[in-house]
């Protein structure tokens, strides 16, 4: 127990916290105005968090990858039934209700589906034909369920993991070229019969936001106003004219940078970047027993930059806006509880070396 | 000692960790950069767009400043006007709102839909104007079951009133809210949507005096336009007050003798040439203008043939009959023409060019000169007169003494009447002049037109020997009790000699005092000089046909225009009664009465 106390990375759990904290403190800020009351919601979905997050880290990390397959699966059966039966809120299926509090299942396909792919990785020495498509059809199906649900945002986020498969394996230069087309044919199949017209919006508009600027531009104007307006020191907490007088949309999910940004201006925002910037940079390098371990840490880690740069480009208008949330920081429970206890596999990968 | 199952090599990792490094350097950087441009370099210019996101500037309706007689009497003034919004965001249903709105407001559901749709693009919390002045008794009835409209607001504004009602209706004139092709014209720079302004009358000539200053008020709204505080305001700065000449006492005395009649009277202070009253009659309410009229009641109104819209005085135009032949006499004089001396025999006709005119006295005047033509209203002196003059000479003293030509008093849409020439029947007809039409010109007939006040400046120039005031109502402007202006009378001579004045009212004194044909004006104690006319009118052009009687249909127009005293004189005016009949009979009694009202007020009877 001592060791495990001793080997434990201090830091980084400290700088995690430290995002969720300052999460909480932007998403009141964020619904301050209307007197929403996401924050409490937040404070209790932390407390569960870091809960689940030490109950994961106490479990062997062999019983974890034994137990992925059968979990990856479990999740398809839930995401299938919510299709099929599904309860509706705003808009999409993507909600299950229990015990009144709302639990998003597509926000947890990324933990065993990266611990599969690391099995995957493994069995592999390059990525051939059947590796290939193996991993493809691992991603490809949650995926296609929660385009499903419809949830863009968790779905697109999940297409990081080819790239990343890809990046950490060599692969057959045929499979490559074969991949490359893929991504080309998948992008035309999805733009002419997966997005939703609002969707395509979406990504026209961010192309040529001023031509939308009433309407699905909107959003990227007011962000980039309210980002802009911050300066270099912030208007103060409470105190941003575009988040107090409900300029921003999505305040407290998919534009909580634009907060910080305009309240708390250039200084902290960059604070706040720096800690992701540790919380990567301390993740990336890590002592491994199992290759598996090694292919979960990256991809996960990879998964969770990927949409921190998402997130941060979609509120200065680098990239369209799909529904993508800071993570740690935005409000929404299941986002927070999925990356802790990806991030408590990780934090036991990285003292596994030290227990033996 | 724990066995690693990794086949990883250290290499490899290491590649990894490198790799991964540079490339979360290479993306930090960027985003720090871009957040760098977004935030420092740029951030003056989104500041400005973050101040514009929520500040707004709403405007303030300045009150309309207040128009007084010379006494102080308000003529006009403003009020709280009850107007019923509909606020969508309260609506329920949608069908019973408009239902009720349309029970409120006595407008049916089509029109209440018409202007919810015009409203369509603002907010839903915006309050769409369903109607305004509003009834107290709806406005209480609203506001006593609140909960149980609470799609309904009652909003107050101020809006114009006339507490005298109809009186100097055509004075005052009226006001309306400005229209968009106006506003889109860019006439008028300084209004916007919703604005009232003067259309006619004193209402619309001191126009920038009365409207004030609109205020202003600075406020921080949200993203759907609620007001959320207010950062500063300019309050508002009520109208000028206008002080007009006109005298309110007499003014309702001369409308109250004039009731049942159609017609215009006008009473000019001759020291300053400020009118002490310009009747029009019949009038109109001009509050109906500043409140919403239905098509009905604008129809009734534009349409009535008695025109109570028309300002008679300046914008009903007339022929002159006999008083235009104080004009003859004095261009006869002043052409050396006549003198006292010159003397007619009056038969009772004579024939001019083939062609047999009549005196109004079929059995003849006898010999009359230019004193018993004016007092008796000889028409064969004038026909003769008029044969030697020819229509350019009397076109001439007809413009020099103010016909043809507006009369240029402070009021707008006034009427400049026609006096024919050889050139104006070239122009319009293309024919040469035919001297036969001279000889009804003569006497005031043939296409000669005029309106009352341009009559009522003859006889002041003629009253004053030469001199031709500027008319005009208004006596001074106020900015919160201090004078910004201040009328100045003016004089102008007109190039006849006075002497010919004199023997002109020589003749007009006759008229009144001599048994002339204004007799019945005398009064015992003030010398009343005037003339009488009676102009001709087709009883088929006539668009009160319809409406008079048998009797009055083929009556012609009343003339009686005169002033007093005659020496050092002070008061002119001109009386026009629409198918009065025998101006003697009809028009010089009112003028009578006007006088002597107005002296025995001084105390000078």
């Amino acid at each position: 127990m001592k060791d495990y106390f001793k080997y434990f990375d201090k830091l980084t759990f400290a700088l995690l916290l430290l995002l969720a904290i300052i999460g909480i403190f932007l998403v009141y800020s964020a619904g301050y105005s209307t007197q929403e009351v996401y924050f409490l919601k937040q404070s209790a979905w932390l407390v569960f968090s870091l809960l689940v997050f030490f109950i994961v880290f106490a479990l062997k990390t062999d019983f974890i990858f034994r137990k992925a397959i059968a979990v990856y699966l479990a999740l398809l059966v839930i995401l299938a039934l919510q299709i099929a039966i599904g309860g509706t809120v705003a808009r999409t299926k993507s909600w299950f209700r229990l015990w009144g509090i709302g639990f998003q299942f597509s926000e947890f396909v990324k933990i065993p589906l990266a611990l599969v792919l690391a099995k995957i990785l493994t069995q592999f020495e390059v990525i051939n034909g059947r590796a290939f498509i193996k991993a493809i059809v691992v991603i490809a199906v949650p995926m296609a369920l929660i385009i499903l649900q419809p949830d863009m945002g968790v779905s697109f986020i999940l297409c990081a993991f080819v790239p990343l498969v890809i990046l950490l394996k060599k692969i057959k230069p045929a499979v490559l070229v074969v991949s490359l087309l893929l991504v080309f044919l998948g992008g035309i199949v999805g733009w002419y019969s997966v997005l939703k017209p609002y969707q395509k919006n979406r990504i026209i508009s961010f192309l040529n936001p001023s031509e939308f600027k009433t309407s699905t531009g909107y959003h990227v104007i007011q962000s980039k106003i309210a980002i802009g307006s911050g300066g270099l020191a912030g208007k103060g907490y409470l105190k941003g004219s575009q988040s107090q007088y409900q300029f921003l949309p999505a305040r407290h999910t998919d534009f909580i940078v634009s907060v910080i940004g305009e309240e708390f201006g250039f200084i902290n925002t960059s604070i706040l970047f720096f800690i992701f910037f540790l919380v990567f940079y301390r993740q990336f390098k890590f002592t491994f027993q199992n290759d598996e371990e090694f292919y979960f840490v990256y991809l996960f880690n990879g998964l969770i930059l990927f949409q921190f740069v998402i997130n941060v480009s979609m509120a200065i208008g680098f990239f369209p806006v799909l529904g993508i949330s800071l993570p740690f920081v935005s409000y929404g429970g299941s986002s927070l509880l999925s990356f802790f206890i990806g991030e408590a596999i990780i934090f036991r990968i990285k003292i596994n070396n030290f227990l033996a | 000692m724990y066995l690693s199952k990794r086949k990883l090599t250290s290499e490899y990792v290491k590649k990894a960790v490198v790799l991964s490094t540079i490339f979360l350097i290479v993306i930090f950087a960027g985003i720090f950069l871009a957040f760098w441009n977004i935030q420092i370099l740029q951030n003056e210019s989104y500041n400005r767009l973050a101040i514009k996101n929520i500040t707004r500037l709403i405007e303030l309706p300045a009150p309309r400043g207040l128009v007084v007689d010379r006494h102080g009497t308000v003529l006009a003034e403003n009020k709280i006007n009850f107007t019923l919004y509909l606020v969508r965001e309260n609506v329920g249903s949608l069908e019973k709102a408009v239902q009720m709105a349309s029970f409120f407001s006595g407008k049916n559901t089509a029109a209440i839909r018409r202007i919810i749709d015009k409203f369509k693009r603002h907010a839903n919390f915006y309050r769409i104007p369903i109607k305004s002045n509003l009834p107290r008794s709806t406005v209480i009835f609203i506001q006593s079951r609140q909960d149980e409209f609470p799609e309904f607001e009652i909003g107050m504004e101020p809006s114009r009133t006339y507490p005298l009602g109809d009186h100097a209706a055509h004075v005052l004139g009226q006001i309306s809210e400005i229209g968009d092709a106006e506003l889109n014209a860019g006439a008028a720079a300084a209004y916007g949507l919703g604005d009232l302004i003067g259309r006619s009358g004193i209402e619309k000539q001191y126009e920038p005096f009365l409207r004030g200053t609109k205020g202003s008020q600075t406020v921080i709204k949200n993203n759907v336009e609620r007001i959320q505080q207010i950062r500063s305001e300019i309050t508002p700065i009520i109208g000028d007050t206008v002080v007009l000449t006109l005298d309110l006492q007499l003014q309702e005395f001369i409308e109250n003798l004039l009731a049942g009649e159609n017609g215009a009277v006008g009473v000019l202070d001759l020291k300053t040439g400020g009118l002490l009253a310009l009747v029009s009659k019949p009038e109109f309410d001009p509050e109906v203008f500043s409140r919403e009229m239905g098509w009905e009641e604008w129809q009734a109104i534009s349409n009535d043939p008695q025109k109570p819209l028309q300002n008679k005085f300046l914008q009903g135009i007339y022929s002159p009959g006999s008083v235009f032949k104080i004009i003859m006499a004095l261009a006869g004089l002043q052409e050396k023409i006549i003198t006292p001396a010159t003397t007619v025999f009056c038969s009772g006709s004579q024939v001019f060019y083939d062609r047999v005119f009549h005196c109004w006295n079929p059995s003849g005047h006898g010999p009359v000169n230019i004193f018993s033509a004016l007092q008796n209203s000889c028409n064969i002196y004038f026909y003769n007169l008029g044969k030697k003059l020819n229509i350019d000479t009397i076109a001439r003293y007809a413009r020099i003494l103010g016909l043809g030509s507006q009369s240029g008093i402070d009021l707008p849409n006034e009427n400049s009447g026609l006096v024919p020439d050889s050139a104006w029947k070239m122009n319009a007809f293309h024919q040469r002049w035919f001297p036969g039409e001279t000889i009804s010109v003569a006497i005031g007939h043939g296409s000669l037109n005029v309106t009352p006040v341009q009559l009522l400046k003859m006889i002041a120039t003629v009253a004053l020997r030469g001199r031709t005031p500027k008319l005009h109502l208004l006596q001074r402007i106020e900015k919160q009790g201090k004078i910004i202006k201040e009328f100045t009378p003016e004089f102008t001579r007109v190039p006849i000699a006075k002497e010919n004045f004199d023997l002109v009212c020589e003749g007009l004194f006759r008229v009144v005092n001599d048994e002339g044909t204004g007799r019945a004006a005398k009064i015992q104690g003030l010398d009343i000089c005037g003339k009488t006319g009676t102009g001709q009118i087709l009883a088929k052009e006539n668009p009160r046909y319809k409406i008079l009687t048998q009797e009055k249909r083929f009556m012609p127009n009343s003339w009686f225009v005169s002033f007093a005293p005659r020496k050092d004189p002070r008061l002119a005016i001109v009386v026009l009664v629409e198918n009065g009949g025998d101006a003697g009979a009809i028009a010089a009694p009112l003028a009578a009465q006007i006088y002597k009202k107005y002296f025995e007020n001084e105390g000078l009877l």
